[in-house]
């Protein structure tokens, strides 16, 4: 790579500079964007085109269908239980995630010695580094009605076998929990250094006042953590809403489609019915509610906190 | 005084508050290497044991011996050392133009390019299966490195903090008769190993874990990756809680250990660039 411009530099330093930069942008540019086109605005724009064609890959004849398969899922009942399955999971798990994280940041940060807040951290951090594959399998073996751990402490409280994962009432719950458990990590890593960032004087101009620790929270800390809420709520729903491995893993969307997601909808769709137009649509469903919801969401919270 | 008392007794209260939720996170773990060390009788009595009652290897021994678990771990690391190296590469690579280079569509290529991560997966996946399956790649381990090889996020991530190096250290670079890769290689590259180091866990973290793309990409046995392997593994032993859960432990061994050794990087990175 290293040639010696310098003979040529000689004659017409700026000719041959400028010469020498433009096949630099060219030769590293043109491998890196190919591949963006071939893996990343090819697919979205075919992902669109997709939706719009009632295709099959199994077919002969893939026949432009328009709407036809958005009109579809206004009746199909099992899209309907995957989008309300993926609004409630999203409405429970994001301030779910928010209502435990952001007091447990509060208390590790509270934490006085080095070693036992790194400690403190490391232990919620944990799960995050663990395969979700790994903790679905788990979570799976804890809930299991006969062998499972959790029916084992219950029975000692006398507590009856549950059926966590294949009742409909507690599956979603059941997991809600794995979600949270394997997650949260990610956040409070986050809040704390959102907490860290946040300049000492201001504590101490309010211990003068004799302000208490509420007022501190509500008028110091949840103020200037404003900015790394906003993050933290958003990038959680997006994630949320995607929802897939747990659930495929642990429940298959059962029982009775009491925990289908829309992830698992597009999935099964398009991979095991091999209805890719249809699943397409699906997909362009889910883009268009996750963008709307973001957007929501800096508006409000934006609001709410400048100041 | 009585304050200060007062404050004493919040302070245990909050330790206390920690340490039992510490155990909360840490159970399921507990569970798992205590189940993979139950023989497959113990694991299936009613009601069930908590501390198996004689402790064996039998779990992970059908786990290393009746599946092709080293394959399946040699796999893992091919595809995600690869995609982090590529991903690395190609970050800095097209970050150093964008951020000091100008050039004609600049702006509208580097929009598109952020537009891409606007997109989620379940957008492209579909697409991305037919592209793949036309270029002969299913089922091979190319799958999973070719269309992970460029980050969107990454080139954004690498052309904030490369504006922040000053443009006279590359003038510099230039008068002293250096080419352009080695300005890169040599004078932008050192300036970014933080970011890079948190990028590179990132994405070797996200191709380690993926388990979605390669359900979709890879059939064979001996072409699975860590998670597709261990969800496969599991509906074959249905039963076998015990087996599973040392297959468990033998795939979370590494991540931990990584994590444990790199732990200062893991969070100074995720704070840096608020990777999820």
């Amino acid at each position: 790579m290293i040639n010696s411009p310098s003979l040529k530099y000689s004659h017409n330093p700026k000719n041959t500079l400028k010469r020498g930069q433009h096949k630099f942008i060219a030769a590293s540019l043109i491998p890196i964007v190919s591949l963006l086109i071939i893996f990343a605005l090819v697919p979205i724009a075919m992902g669109l085109w997709l939706s719009l064609y009632n295709y099959n890959p199994l077919n002969v004849a893939s026949p432009f269908v328009g709407f036809g398969n958005f009109k579809e899922m206004m009746t199909d009942t099992i899209f309907h239980k995957a989008l309300f399955n993926t609004l409630i999971f999203v409405l429970i798990s994001v301030p779910g995630n928010i209502i435990i994280t952001l007091p447990v940041a509060l208390a590790i940060n509270a934490v006085s010695g080095k070693k036992l807040k790194d400690t403190f951290r490391t232990i919620f951090f944990l799960p995050t580094v663990t395969p979700i594959v790994a903790a679905a399998l788990i979570w799976a073996s804890i809930y299991d009605p006969s062998y499972g751990l959790l029916n084992m402490i219950l029975s000692s409280f006398g507590i009856n076998r549950i059926y966590w994962l294949s009742d409909p009432r507690t599956a979603m719950l059941s997991v809600i929990v794995v979600t949270l458990w394997q997650d949260m990590g990610y956040n409070i890593v986050i809040f704390l250094s959102g907490l860290e960032s946040i300049p000492k004087m201001f504590y101490e101009a309010a211990d003068l006042d004799g302000a208490n620790r509420w007022t501190v929270f509500t008028k110091i800390t949840l103020p200037l953590l404003s900015r790394t809420t906003l993050f933290i709520v958003v990038m959680t729903t997006i994630s949320y809403f995607q929802v897939f491995t747990q659930v495929q893993i642990m429940t298959n969307g059962g029982p009775n489609y009491a925990t289908q997601t829309l992830a698992l909808s597009i999935y099964q769709n398009a991979f095991v019915y091999s209805r890719m137009g249809y699943a397409s649509a699906m997909a362009v469903v889910l883009m268009v509610i996750i963008l709307m919801v973001s957007l929501i969401q800096m508006r409000l919270m934006r609001n709410d906190w400048e100041y | 005084m009585g304050n200060t008392k007062s404050h004493k007794w919040n302070y245990y209260i909050l330790i206390t508050v920690l340490a039992v939720g510490s155990l909360l996170m840490l159970f399921p773990f507990v569970w798992m290497l205590l189940s993979a060390f139950k023989s497959s009788l113990e694991i299936i009595k009613v009601p069930p044991t908590f501390f198996p009652a004689s402790p064996t290897l039998e779990g992970f021994k059908r786990v290393l011996f009746e599946a092709p678990f080293f394959r399946w771990l040699l796999n893992s690391v091919i595809v995600s050392v690869t995609v982090t190296f590529l991903v690395l590469f190609t970050s800095s690579l097209a970050g150093y133009v964008f951020a000091k280079f100008e050039f004609k569509f600049k702006q509208l290529i580097f929009i598109l390019i952020l537009t891409t991560m606007m997109v989620p997966f379940e957008v492209i996946m579909i697409p991305t299966y037919l592209i793949v399956s036309d270029m002969r790649m299913l089922n091979k381990l190319w799958a999973l490195i070719v269309p992970s090889a460029v980050s969107a996020f990454g080139i954004f991530l690498c052309r904030q903090f490369i504006e922040g190096i000053p443009t006279d250290l590359i003038e510099a670079g230039r008068i002293d008769g250096c080419a352009e890769m080695s300005i890169f290689v040599n004078i932008i590259v050192p300036e970014i190993t933080p970011v890079l180091s948190a990028l590179g866990i990132f994405t070797f973290m996200g191709s380690w874990n993926n388990y979605l793309w390669p359900l979709i990409a890879i059939n064979d046995l001996d072409k699975m990756t860590v998670p597709l392997a261990l969800s496969f593994f599991s509906t074959q032993h249905g039963g076998e809680q015990n087996v599973i859960m040392a297959a468990a432990t033998l795939i979370m061994l590494p991540v931990i250990v990584v994590f444990l050794l790199f732990q200062r990087q893991f969070i100074e990175g995720l704070t840096l660039t608020g990777i999820k």
